[in-house]
């Protein structure tokens, strides 16, 4: 099943890519997991078998917050919405992965 | 947290299940709007999800406890399952109670008897110290060293010196015999115990002049002065003498067990430590308190230095003759010496119930595995649903510690009622210890033995488990299966470990068994049958004279004689089997023969009968004559020997008449008038030893004091206590009488504790091979079943009933002698330790060696009979047709 212009997520950006999805409203699994991949154009395709327990980690963690709406499809679901301390976490990470990544696209560059 | 989330399970698994559903829903009408039709569009959402119960329980893991929560689940499905297979569950209740139950028991007396610390401060810190000496490595201690020690040591807080002794006390209602020990004042500062009343001795209460004062023990103080609140200052009259109480010790201050007061050492360090070339050598007990801080090696170091203070004290002569080879000066710690006796056989006890607890464990496991591998569909196909084999394997864990804690709990319960019987009937091999106490200590002993014993029989099933192959274990069904294999090969290691263990129970069970019979039947020497006996103590101003005590003895003899069925009466300095030594030794050598140096004199015991000593036992006269008439004070010199000292000193020669020389004897040495029947004279599991036997009727001995009576009756014994103590007390009204019992008792009470290790062990070792005959059954049968097939087609092509016989029967007798091999060398590494429980067998006694595999052979034959004989039924058409 694998695509090779589809790249899988490495560990621990998952977690990043969520919380930045759900910055804007409380989004449920199924509009996490297209918004990446719209966004992406593509290019990032969500395992669900590591979407759902990343989102129920981020819950135990504290960094998001379920609580009940209705899908588009009129149907109860499940709508994840990002707390105080994940919109912390979420400056963390961002400024993390920003340095990370400068870091590896001056090398790539230079050396 | 943890709770709340378990309370809200049910909620979580709805949100779950929606969720995941949701998507599903989405992403189909995702396809819809794409033009898929609706059926494809929803297959195709679903496999993209990819595996839905794989992502939920990887959902579940995420969740705080959800580890507690699978044991909860593991444990509900385990108890569905052992109601679904009740047999199974009994099996485990019933062997895990047994064996739990005796691991349990066994160590609850380990624990009272070995394992708790002595009931003084620091406990660690005592040690017993003696001289070692010979090949033997005999322990004693003397009064001298007692000097030297206190004046070398650098290491011990303090030391002390007792000495155990036996008082009249004319009592209150009746007259009795008082356990007193007496101690140096530093005993009470060594043991570290401070007296419940009054005081403990002062430093100048020692030696031959110390005050008459005494210390009580808790129960005499309460037993006999009723807890007299101002006993302090009361004297109370011992061997005619009245002594000052000036204090009674707590409870629970027992030492040496069985005292009952403490009194001054009568020992000075001048008559001790004479400047001259002989070395008295009063016998004391010594013990010493360690300081704080000092390790083994020093320890070690410091006992080799006071080892050269001792030796150099004794006389030239001592190290010329001998006598010192192999000295060494031991401190053995307080506890391992009180519990000495005891220590091996609870330890060989221990190890062999372990032993029955293994072979339990081998059994379930066993069980275990046969059931598994009728699991291994269900478990390929939880599998093949995305459980984790981690997870499979920690739920086939929890079964096993499920299937365990019944049986643990029943184990654990019977084991309390056991300590309670054990404790009620007190068994004579316990009788001198404290009750056993089952305590929060032995508890946790069960409970961990059963949570060990469950993951130790579960981890054979879990190792299967772990390899189960999903699509071999789906598509085929049959035995050729891999997992199958394993458990199989398992079973068949799991029953030849369980024969070999029982194996090695049959061995122990055996060389005790041999060893009691030897025991039981060896010749005692003497006729023990209507025999009453009984201690005397002479005592005080009214026999210091030896003709006091002749008087005494004879006027007794006199009276008892003169009762209606009294056959015989004597009296004996030495009374036989209670373990009592010899009255006392003396070297010596034969007139007319060159003189050897003292220390390579022969030694024999000594003994004072009076004259129908050996006419009452009933001891055989083989040459020459036994006391009579004939001999009294005017004939000192006339002695009579037993067989073995004739055969050491004299061989094939005639004894009579010869004369043989002690030091301190007469000039012209001893007579022998005649010679006697060797007897079992100490204690039962003791060759004879040479003996000399005077007659008391001789006189000239002022020290007859304690000696024992002997009385031959015609009826029951027992019945004439009575009448026997009315003509002890009209001769003296104030003389106690101890030790009364039957010689019938005493050969019983000799006998019982090698017979109850022989009832413990024996019971353990059959348990045993019970449950490796169960386990040679199961498998036996089980491989049956799985070979009908191949025995059906061997039938089918003209094989008999022999050869379906050697087949299956070759199997087990395999098993067998695999399980011989590994039992008899376990049994060879292992039975040394049972030598100090045996008598007349060494511990590689090759009887035993080859009699108990046969055993085993019978019984590993005998489990696999009915099975086989279901093999040899086998119905070739129908075995074709099956499968």
């Amino acid at each position: 099943m694998a695509r090779t212009s589809k790249l899988d997520l490495l560990q621990g950006t998952l977690d990043l890519l969520i919380l930045r999805t759900l910055q804007t409203e409380p989004r449920h699994g199924w509009a996490i997991s297209e918004r990446i991949q719209q966004i992406s154009r593509d290019v990032l395709q969500v395992n669900q078998g590591s979407l759902y327990p990343a989102l129920h980690r981020l819950e135990r963690q504290g960094w998001i917050k379920a609580e009940t709406g209705i899908s588009e499809l009129g149907r109860r679901a499940r709508f994840y919405r990002l707390t105080p301390a994940g919109r912390k976490q979420l400056e963390i990470e961002t400024g993390d992965w920003a340095r990370l990544a400068g870091a590896i696209g001056r090398v790539l560059e230079e050396a | 947290m943890t709770w709340r989330d378990l309370l809200h399970h049910r909620q979580a698994e709805e949100n779950l299940a929606e969720e995941v559903e949701v998507h599903i829903e989405l992403q189909t009408s995702k396809h819809l709007a794409a033009g898929l039709d609706p059926k494809e569009a929803r297959c195709r959402a679903r496999l993209e999800f990819g595996g839905i119960e794989s992502t939920k329980e990887n959902c579940r893991e995420q969740r705080a406890g959800h580890l507690l929560e699978n044991f909860f689940q593991d444990f509900q499905f385990a108890i569905r399952g052992m109601r679904r297979e009740p047999a199974l569950a009994l099996a485990a209740l019933v062997t895990l109670a047994i064996c739990i139950g005796a691991n349990t028991t066994i160590f609850s007396v380990v624990n009272t008897v070995l394992l708790r610390p002595l009931p003084y401060p620091e406990p660690d810190r005592l040690y017993w110290l003696s001289e070692r000496m010979g090949k033997t490595q005999t322990d004693i201690s003397l009064g001298a060293d007692y000097y030297t020690l206190r004046e070398q040591n650098r290491i011990f807080e303090d030391i002390a010196a007792w000495d155990g002794q036996v008082l009249n006390w004319a009592g209150r209602e009746k007259a009795e015999q008082v356990i007193a020990t007496q101690v140096t004042p530093s005993f009470f500062k060594v043991l570290g115990t401070r007296p419940l009343l009054g005081r403990s001795l002062l430093p100048d209460e020692q030696g031959p002049k110390a005050p008459a004062v005494v210390i009580l023990n808790y129960g005499f103080w309460r037993s006999r002065l009723g807890s007299d609140p101002e006993a302090v200052g009361k004297a109370i009259t011992l061997d005619g003498l009245p002594l000052t109480i000036v204090g009674v010790m707590p409870q629970g201050f027992d030492y040496p067990k069985g005292g009952q007061i403490w009194r001054p050492l009568d020992m000075d360090e001048a008559s001790q430590r004479p400047i001259m070339t002989t070395r008295p050598m009063r016998l004391v007990s010594i013990l010493a308190r360690l300081k704080g801080g000092v390790d083994a090696r020093q320890l070690d170091a410091e006992m080799a230095r006071l080892r050269q203070a001792i030796y150099r004290q004794y006389p030239k002569g001592f190290v010329v003759s001998g006598f010192l080879n192999g000295m060494t000066l031991a401190a053995t710690p307080l506890a391992r010496r009180i519990t000495g006796d005891l220590r091996p056989a609870l330890l060989v006890l221990s190890g062999a119930v372990a032993l029955v607890l293994l072979i339990a464990s081998a059994n379930l496991a066993s069980l275990l595995l046969a059931r598994a591998i009728t699991r291994r569909r269900e478990l390929a196909v939880r599998l093949a649903l995305g459980s984790a084999r981690g997870r499979i394997v920690r739920q086939v864990l929890t079964e096993s510690l499920v299937l365990a804690l019944p049986g643990g709990l029943a184990g654990t319960l019977a084991a309390f009622v056991s300590v309670a019987a054990l404790n009620a009937s007190k068994p004579f091999v316990l009788r001198n210890y404290p009750p056993i106490t089952f305590d929060t200590f032995t508890l946790s002993f069960s409970l961990v033995l059963t949570l060990l014993t469950g993951l130790l029989f579960g981890l054979a099933p879990a190792w299967t488990a772990a390899g189960v192959g999903i699509q071999e274990a789906l598509k085929t069904s049959g035995y050729a299966q891999t997992s199958g294999r394993r458990a199989v090969r398992l079973r068949r290691v799991l029953v030849i470990a369980e024969l070999g263990l029982s194996l090695m129970l049959l061995i122990g069970v055996g060389l005790l068994g041999r060893s009691f019979v030897k025991l039981a039947n060896v010749p005692l020497g003497f006729v023990p049958d209507n025999l009453l006996t009984l201690r005397f103590n002479l005592t005080g101003s009214r026999y210091a004279k030896a003709e006091n005590q002749l008087q005494f003895y004879d006027d007794v003899l006199e009276r008892i004689r003169r009762l209606p069925a009294v056959a015989q009466a004597a009296v004996a300095t030495d009374l036989p089997l209670t373990g009592d030594h010899a009255y006392r030794g003396s070297t010596f050598q034969p007139a007319g023969r060159p003189p050897l140096p003292l220390a390579q004199q022969p030694m024999t015991a000594v003994a004072f009968v009076s004259r129908d000593f050996f006419r009452t036992l009933g001891i055989p006269l083989k040459t020459g004559r036994t006391f009579s008439r004939q001999d009294s004070i005017a004939t000192p010199d006339n002695i009579v020997v037993n067989e073995a000292f004739a055969k050491q000193v004299f061989g094939n020669e005639d004894p009579v008449g010869k004369r043989i020389l002690t030091s301190g004897g007469p000039p012209s040495g001893w007579t022998i008038v005649g010679v006697v029947g060797s007897i079992r004279a100490n204690s039962l599991g003791v060759e004879p030893i040479p003996l000399v036997y005077h007659c008391n009727c001789q006189g000239g001995n002022p020290a007859l004091t304690r000696m024992a009576l002997f009385v031959k009756t015609t009826g029951d014994p027992t019945s004439m206590v009575r009448l026997i103590e009315d003509q002890i007390h009209s001769v003296d009204r104030n003389e106690p009488l101890t030790d009364v019992s039957t010689m019938d008792d005493r050969l019983t009470a000799a006998l019982a504790t090698p017979r109850f290790h022989l009832l413990l062990i024996g019971s353990f070792a059959t348990v045993a091979l019970l449950l490796a005959a169960i386990g040679v059954f199961g498998v036996v049968a089980y491989v049956v079943t799985q070979r009908t097939r191949e025995i059906g087609i061997r039938m089918a092509l003209g094989a008999g009933v022999a050869h379906v016989l050697r087949l299956i029967l070759g199997e087990s007798l395999g098993w067998v002698l695999v399980a011989t091999i590994v039992g008899l060398g376990g049994a060879w590494a292992l039975t040394r330790y049972l030598k100090s429980m045996l008598y007349g067998v060494t511990p590689l006694d090759s009887t035993t060696f080859i009699l108990m595999p046969i055993v085993l052979a019978i019984a590993g034959l005998a489990a696999s009979l009915a099975p086989v004989a279901k093999a040899t039924r086998v119905d070739p058409a129908r075995a074709l047709r099956e499968e």
